[in-house]
Protein backbone atom coordinates (compact mmCIF):
# COMPACT_ATOMS: atom_id res chain seq x y z
CA UNK A 1 0.00 0.00 0.00
CA UNK A 2 2.90 2.23 0.74
CA UNK A 3 4.39 1.72 -2.69
CA UNK A 4 1.08 2.53 -4.55
CA UNK A 5 0.94 5.70 -2.45
CA UNK A 6 4.23 6.49 -3.23
CA UNK A 7 3.66 5.78 -6.87
CA UNK A 8 0.18 7.53 -7.26
CA UNK A 9 2.31 10.67 -5.57
CA UNK A 10 5.30 10.45 -7.76
CA UNK A 11 2.88 10.30 -10.92
CA UNK A 12 1.04 13.66 -9.87
CA UNK A 13 5.14 15.01 -9.52
CA UNK A 14 5.69 13.70 -12.87
CA UNK A 15 2.05 15.55 -14.37
CA UNK A 16 2.97 18.93 -12.45
CA UNK A 17 6.69 18.79 -14.21
CA UNK A 18 5.56 17.67 -17.68
CA UNK A 19 2.67 20.51 -17.56
CA UNK A 20 5.23 23.11 -16.59
CA UNK A 21 8.18 21.45 -19.21
CA UNK A 22 5.03 21.68 -22.06
CA UNK A 23 4.40 25.35 -20.88
CA UNK A 24 8.10 26.48 -20.81
CA UNK A 25 8.82 24.91 -24.08
CA UNK A 26 5.86 26.87 -25.21
CA UNK A 27 7.29 29.60 -23.81
CA UNK A 28 10.42 29.61 -25.25
CA UNK A 29 9.53 28.84 -28.59
CA UNK A 30 6.00 31.00 -28.96
CA UNK A 31 4.86 32.97 -26.27
CA UNK A 32 7.65 35.38 -26.11
CA UNK A 33 7.94 35.92 -29.99
CA UNK A 34 6.68 39.71 -30.84
CA UNK A 35 4.52 37.32 -33.70
CA UNK A 36 2.64 35.85 -31.05
CA UNK A 37 1.87 38.58 -29.04
CA UNK A 38 0.89 40.75 -31.32
CA UNK A 39 -1.32 38.24 -33.13
CA UNK A 40 -2.85 36.91 -29.62
CA UNK A 41 -3.65 40.85 -29.06
CA UNK A 42 -5.68 41.28 -32.27
CA UNK A 43 -7.53 38.26 -31.85
CA UNK A 44 -8.56 39.04 -28.87
CA UNK A 45 -9.62 42.64 -29.68
CA UNK A 46 -11.21 41.45 -32.85
CA UNK A 47 -12.98 38.57 -31.12
CA UNK A 48 -14.39 40.95 -28.22
CA UNK A 49 -16.03 43.38 -30.79
CA UNK A 50 -17.28 40.65 -33.02
CA UNK A 51 -18.86 39.23 -29.81
CA UNK A 52 -20.15 42.59 -28.86
CA UNK A 53 -21.54 43.23 -32.96
CA UNK A 54 -23.32 39.97 -32.50
CA UNK A 55 -25.24 40.89 -29.21
CA UNK A 56 -26.23 44.33 -30.82
CA UNK A 57 -27.64 42.67 -33.98
CA UNK A 58 -31.19 42.46 -34.81
CA UNK A 59 -33.23 39.96 -37.28
CA UNK A 60 -33.83 43.04 -39.27
CA UNK A 61 -30.49 44.26 -39.50
CA UNK A 62 -29.40 45.79 -43.01
CA UNK A 63 -27.56 43.47 -45.86
CA UNK A 64 -24.51 45.88 -45.28
CA UNK A 65 -24.47 44.73 -41.55
CA UNK A 66 -24.26 41.22 -42.35
CA UNK A 67 -21.63 41.62 -44.94
CA UNK A 68 -19.62 43.86 -42.55
CA UNK A 69 -19.73 40.92 -39.60
CA UNK A 70 -18.93 38.18 -42.29
CA UNK A 71 -15.84 40.40 -43.57
CA UNK A 72 -14.87 40.55 -39.32
CA UNK A 73 -15.43 36.70 -38.72
CA UNK A 74 -13.31 36.05 -42.22
CA UNK A 75 -10.63 38.31 -40.90
CA UNK A 76 -10.73 36.80 -37.49
CA UNK A 77 -10.39 33.22 -39.03
CA UNK A 78 -6.95 34.23 -40.98
CA UNK A 79 -5.51 35.82 -37.75
CA UNK A 80 -6.98 32.69 -35.62
CA UNK A 81 -4.94 30.31 -38.58
CA UNK A 82 -1.48 32.41 -38.38
CA UNK A 83 -2.08 31.93 -34.32
CA UNK A 84 -1.98 27.86 -34.95
CA UNK A 85 0.70 28.06 -37.46
CA UNK A 86 3.11 30.19 -35.33
CA UNK A 87 2.20 27.06 -32.33
CA UNK A 88 3.02 24.55 -34.75
CA UNK A 89 6.19 24.77 -33.72
CA UNK A 90 6.15 24.36 -30.38
CA UNK A 91 3.40 21.42 -31.02
CA UNK A 92 6.46 19.81 -32.69
CA UNK A 93 8.73 19.99 -30.10
CA UNK A 94 6.21 19.24 -27.23
CA UNK A 95 5.45 16.10 -29.17
CA UNK A 96 8.81 14.63 -29.70
CA UNK A 97 9.80 14.89 -25.68
CA UNK A 98 6.42 13.66 -24.87
CA UNK A 99 7.18 10.70 -26.84
CA UNK A 100 10.65 9.78 -25.18
CA UNK A 101 9.00 10.94 -21.79
CA UNK A 102 5.97 8.41 -22.18
CA UNK A 103 8.24 5.79 -23.67
CA UNK A 104 10.24 5.74 -20.81
CA UNK A 105 7.23 6.02 -17.99
CA UNK A 106 5.54 3.42 -19.66
CA UNK A 107 8.44 1.18 -19.51
CA UNK A 108 9.29 2.25 -15.96
CA UNK A 109 5.13 1.92 -14.35
CA UNK A 110 4.56 -0.92 -17.11
CA UNK A 111 2.62 -3.70 -15.28
CA UNK A 112 2.38 -1.84 -11.82
CA UNK A 113 -0.75 -1.03 -9.95
CA UNK A 114 -0.03 2.69 -9.11
CA UNK A 115 -3.77 3.39 -7.76
CA UNK A 116 -7.05 1.47 -6.44
CA UNK A 117 -10.29 3.04 -8.38
CA UNK A 118 -13.16 3.45 -5.41
CA UNK A 119 -15.63 2.25 -8.28
CA UNK A 120 -15.30 -0.31 -11.33
CA UNK A 121 -15.18 1.75 -14.24
CA UNK A 122 -17.10 0.87 -17.17
CA UNK A 123 -16.32 -1.66 -20.12
CA UNK A 124 -14.55 1.09 -22.84
CA UNK A 125 -12.76 2.53 -20.12
CA UNK A 126 -11.04 -0.43 -18.62
CA UNK A 127 -8.89 -0.67 -21.92
CA UNK A 128 -7.34 2.43 -20.29
CA UNK A 129 -7.26 1.72 -16.78
CA UNK A 130 -5.95 -1.50 -16.74
CA UNK A 131 -4.01 -1.16 -19.50
CA UNK A 132 -1.04 -3.89 -19.09
CA UNK A 133 -2.10 -4.84 -15.84
CA UNK A 134 -2.57 -8.44 -14.47
CA UNK A 135 -5.81 -9.93 -13.15
CA UNK A 136 -9.25 -9.20 -13.31
CA UNK A 137 -9.52 -6.66 -10.80
CA UNK A 138 -10.71 -4.07 -12.39
CA UNK A 139 -10.18 -1.37 -10.19
CA UNK A 140 -6.24 -1.78 -10.24
CA UNK A 141 -5.29 1.64 -12.22
CA UNK A 142 -2.44 1.50 -14.52
CA UNK A 143 -0.39 4.76 -14.74
CA UNK A 144 -1.71 5.98 -18.26
CA UNK A 145 -5.53 6.47 -16.82
CA UNK A 146 -4.05 8.34 -13.40
CA UNK A 147 -1.09 10.18 -15.74
CA UNK A 148 -4.19 11.20 -17.67
CA UNK A 149 -6.18 12.70 -15.01
CA UNK A 150 -3.34 14.39 -13.13
CA UNK A 151 -3.19 16.45 -16.61
CA UNK A 152 -6.31 16.98 -16.97
CA UNK A 153 -6.80 18.36 -13.72
CA UNK A 154 -3.23 19.95 -13.22
CA UNK A 155 -2.39 21.03 -17.15
CA UNK A 156 -5.22 23.28 -17.34
CA UNK A 157 -4.85 24.87 -13.67
CA UNK A 158 -1.36 25.58 -14.44
CA UNK A 159 -2.07 27.30 -17.28
CA UNK A 160 -4.63 29.37 -15.88
CA UNK A 161 -2.55 30.13 -12.87
CA UNK A 162 0.22 31.52 -15.24
CA UNK A 163 -2.27 33.29 -17.69
CA UNK A 164 -1.20 31.46 -20.54
CA UNK A 165 -4.67 29.88 -21.54
CA UNK A 166 -6.39 31.43 -24.66
CA UNK A 167 -9.24 34.05 -23.94
CA UNK A 168 -12.35 32.46 -23.79
CA UNK A 169 -13.96 35.05 -26.42
CA UNK A 170 -11.14 33.97 -28.84
CA UNK A 171 -11.85 30.07 -28.67
CA UNK A 172 -15.85 30.69 -28.87
CA UNK A 173 -15.01 32.40 -32.37
CA UNK A 174 -12.36 30.00 -33.02
CA UNK A 175 -13.94 26.89 -32.48
CA UNK A 176 -10.99 24.40 -33.22
CA UNK A 177 -8.43 26.39 -33.62
CA UNK A 178 -7.47 27.95 -30.29
CA UNK A 179 -9.38 25.61 -28.45
CA UNK A 180 -7.32 24.74 -25.18
CA UNK A 181 -4.75 21.93 -25.95
CA UNK A 182 -6.60 17.75 -25.40
CA UNK A 183 -5.49 17.35 -21.94
CA UNK A 184 -6.02 13.50 -22.43
CA UNK A 185 -3.16 13.02 -24.88
CA UNK A 186 0.34 13.02 -24.10
CA UNK A 187 1.11 15.81 -27.27
CA UNK A 188 0.30 19.27 -26.22
CA UNK B 1 -29.29 38.58 0.20
CA UNK B 2 -28.75 42.52 -0.38
CA UNK B 3 -31.68 44.01 -2.07
CA UNK B 4 -29.37 47.41 -2.17
CA UNK B 5 -28.50 48.72 -5.71
CA UNK B 6 -25.36 48.13 -7.27
CA UNK B 7 -22.92 49.99 -7.20
CA UNK B 8 -21.01 50.48 -10.22
CA UNK B 9 -17.50 50.24 -9.63
CA UNK B 10 -14.21 50.94 -11.82
CA UNK B 11 -12.70 48.39 -14.01
CA UNK B 12 -9.59 46.28 -12.18
CA UNK B 13 -7.40 44.81 -14.78
CA UNK B 14 -8.11 41.70 -14.86
CA UNK B 15 -5.30 38.98 -16.69
CA UNK B 16 -8.13 37.32 -19.92
CA UNK B 17 -8.85 33.30 -18.86
CA UNK B 18 -6.44 33.92 -16.02
CA UNK B 19 -6.13 33.98 -12.07
CA UNK B 20 -8.69 36.44 -11.01
CA UNK B 21 -6.79 40.21 -8.91
CA UNK B 22 -7.36 39.93 -5.23
CA UNK B 23 -9.99 42.38 -6.02
CA UNK B 24 -12.35 40.02 -7.83
CA UNK B 25 -12.02 37.34 -4.31
CA UNK B 26 -13.09 40.35 -2.38
CA UNK B 27 -16.45 40.90 -5.13
CA UNK B 28 -16.62 37.12 -4.76
CA UNK B 29 -17.25 37.06 -1.48
CA UNK B 30 -19.69 39.65 -1.80
CA UNK B 31 -23.31 39.67 -2.29
CA UNK B 32 -24.84 41.07 -5.42
CA UNK B 33 -21.22 42.74 -6.65
CA UNK B 34 -21.30 44.27 -9.92
CA UNK B 35 -19.20 42.89 -12.65
CA UNK B 36 -17.67 44.26 -15.76
CA UNK B 37 -15.53 42.09 -17.29
CA UNK B 38 -17.81 38.27 -17.56
CA UNK B 39 -14.41 36.86 -18.55
CA UNK B 40 -13.77 37.83 -14.22
CA UNK B 41 -16.55 36.58 -13.07
CA UNK B 42 -16.11 33.15 -15.07
CA UNK B 43 -12.36 32.59 -13.93
CA UNK B 44 -13.85 33.23 -10.32
CA UNK B 45 -16.71 30.48 -10.98
CA UNK B 46 -13.44 28.07 -12.49
CA UNK B 47 -11.94 28.33 -9.10
CA UNK B 48 -14.19 27.97 -7.08
CA UNK B 49 -15.12 24.74 -8.58
CA UNK B 50 -11.64 23.67 -8.31
CA UNK B 51 -11.64 24.57 -4.55
CA UNK B 52 -15.00 22.39 -3.43
CA UNK B 53 -13.28 19.48 -5.82
CA UNK B 54 -10.45 19.39 -3.62
CA UNK B 55 -12.60 19.79 -0.45
CA UNK B 56 -15.22 17.09 -1.42
CA UNK B 57 -12.19 14.95 -2.85
CA UNK B 58 -10.93 15.08 1.01
CA UNK B 59 -14.28 14.16 2.34
CA UNK B 60 -14.97 11.64 -0.56
CA UNK B 61 -11.69 9.91 0.12
CA UNK B 62 -11.59 9.87 4.22
CA UNK B 63 -15.30 9.00 4.77
CA UNK B 64 -14.75 6.80 2.02
CA UNK B 65 -16.83 7.12 -0.18
CA UNK B 66 -16.49 4.77 -2.96
CA UNK B 67 -19.04 3.78 -6.25
CA UNK B 68 -20.85 5.58 -8.64
CA UNK B 69 -23.22 6.88 -6.21
CA UNK B 70 -19.91 9.23 -4.91
CA UNK B 71 -19.22 10.24 -8.26
CA UNK B 72 -22.77 11.05 -8.86
CA UNK B 73 -22.99 12.93 -5.62
CA UNK B 74 -19.97 14.54 -6.18
CA UNK B 75 -21.40 16.11 -9.52
CA UNK B 76 -24.78 17.05 -8.18
CA UNK B 77 -23.18 18.94 -5.03
CA UNK B 78 -20.65 20.85 -7.43
CA UNK B 79 -23.05 22.06 -9.93
CA UNK B 80 -25.66 22.39 -7.22
CA UNK B 81 -23.54 24.89 -4.89
CA UNK B 82 -22.29 27.16 -7.88
CA UNK B 83 -26.05 27.22 -9.13
CA UNK B 84 -26.63 28.72 -5.84
CA UNK B 85 -23.96 31.06 -5.96
CA UNK B 86 -24.53 32.44 -9.07
CA UNK B 87 -28.23 32.54 -9.13
CA UNK B 88 -28.92 33.15 -5.65
CA UNK B 89 -25.79 34.84 -4.20
CA UNK B 90 -24.52 36.52 -7.33
CA UNK B 91 -28.02 37.51 -8.48
CA UNK B 92 -26.12 37.59 -11.93
CA UNK B 93 -28.19 37.22 -15.43
CA UNK B 94 -27.73 33.78 -16.54
CA UNK B 95 -28.50 34.87 -20.18
CA UNK B 96 -25.08 37.35 -20.05
CA UNK B 97 -23.25 34.71 -19.69
CA UNK B 98 -24.46 32.30 -22.54
CA UNK B 99 -27.09 30.49 -20.21
CA UNK B 100 -26.77 28.51 -17.24
CA UNK B 101 -25.38 25.47 -18.55
CA UNK B 102 -22.80 27.80 -19.94
CA UNK B 103 -21.72 28.90 -16.32
CA UNK B 104 -22.13 25.38 -14.69
CA UNK B 105 -19.71 23.41 -17.40
CA UNK B 106 -17.42 26.23 -16.70
CA UNK B 107 -14.44 24.13 -15.29
CA UNK B 108 -16.23 21.59 -14.66
CA UNK B 109 -14.24 18.53 -16.15
CA UNK B 110 -11.07 19.77 -14.46
CA UNK B 111 -12.62 20.02 -11.45
CA UNK B 112 -13.76 16.09 -11.90
CA UNK B 113 -10.67 15.38 -12.79
CA UNK B 114 -9.25 16.92 -9.81
CA UNK B 115 -11.92 15.48 -7.54
CA UNK B 116 -10.80 12.01 -8.95
CA UNK B 117 -6.90 12.12 -8.65
CA UNK B 118 -7.14 13.37 -4.88
CA UNK B 119 -9.70 10.49 -4.38
CA UNK B 120 -6.67 8.05 -5.73
CA UNK B 121 -3.97 10.09 -3.47
CA UNK B 122 -6.35 9.52 -0.34
CA UNK B 123 -7.24 5.58 -0.95
CA UNK B 124 -4.30 3.78 -0.28
CA UNK B 125 -4.33 6.22 2.86
CA UNK B 126 -7.19 5.66 4.30
CA UNK B 127 -6.92 2.12 3.43
CA UNK B 128 -3.85 1.10 5.09
CA UNK B 129 -2.65 1.65 8.63
CA UNK B 130 -1.31 5.11 8.99
CA UNK B 131 -4.21 6.87 10.42
CA UNK B 132 -3.56 3.60 13.33
CA UNK B 133 0.29 4.00 13.36
CA UNK B 134 -0.38 7.96 14.27
CA UNK B 135 -2.74 7.03 16.35
CA UNK B 136 -0.32 4.98 18.79
CA UNK B 137 2.62 7.33 18.48
CA UNK B 138 0.21 9.97 19.85
CA UNK B 139 -0.92 7.70 22.24
CA UNK B 140 2.76 5.95 23.22
CA UNK B 141 4.59 9.40 23.42
CA UNK B 142 2.25 11.39 25.17
CA UNK B 143 3.34 10.69 28.20
CA UNK B 144 6.22 13.20 27.72
CA UNK B 145 4.05 15.80 26.52
CA UNK B 146 2.64 18.33 28.64
CA UNK B 147 0.03 17.34 31.41
CA UNK B 148 -2.96 18.32 29.31
CA UNK B 149 -2.17 16.48 26.09
CA UNK B 150 -0.79 13.38 27.59
CA UNK B 151 -3.26 10.66 26.76
CA UNK B 152 -0.60 7.71 27.46
CA UNK B 153 -3.18 6.31 30.07
CA UNK B 154 -5.66 5.43 27.08
CA UNK B 155 -2.63 2.85 25.95
CA UNK B 156 -3.34 1.37 29.55
CA UNK B 157 -5.99 -1.71 29.95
Amino acid sequence: MSTMFADTLLIVFISVCTALLAEGITWVLVYRTDKYKRLKAEVEKQSKKLEKKKETITESAGRQQKKKIERQEEKLKNNNRDLSMVRMKSMFAIGFCFTALMGMFNSIFDGRVVAKLPFTPLSYIQGLSHRNLLGEDYTDCSFIFLYILCTMSIRQNIQKMLGLAPSRAATKQAGGFLGPPNPAGKFS
Amino acid sequence: MSGGRRKEEPPQPHLANGAPKSSAWSKALRSDAAWEDKDEFLDVIYWFRQIIAVVLGVIWGVVPLKGFVGIAVFCLINAGILYLYFSSFQQIDEEDYGGTWELTKEGFMTSFALFMVILFNLQPVVDSDYFDKLEFFILRFGKDLPGHLDQSHLLDG
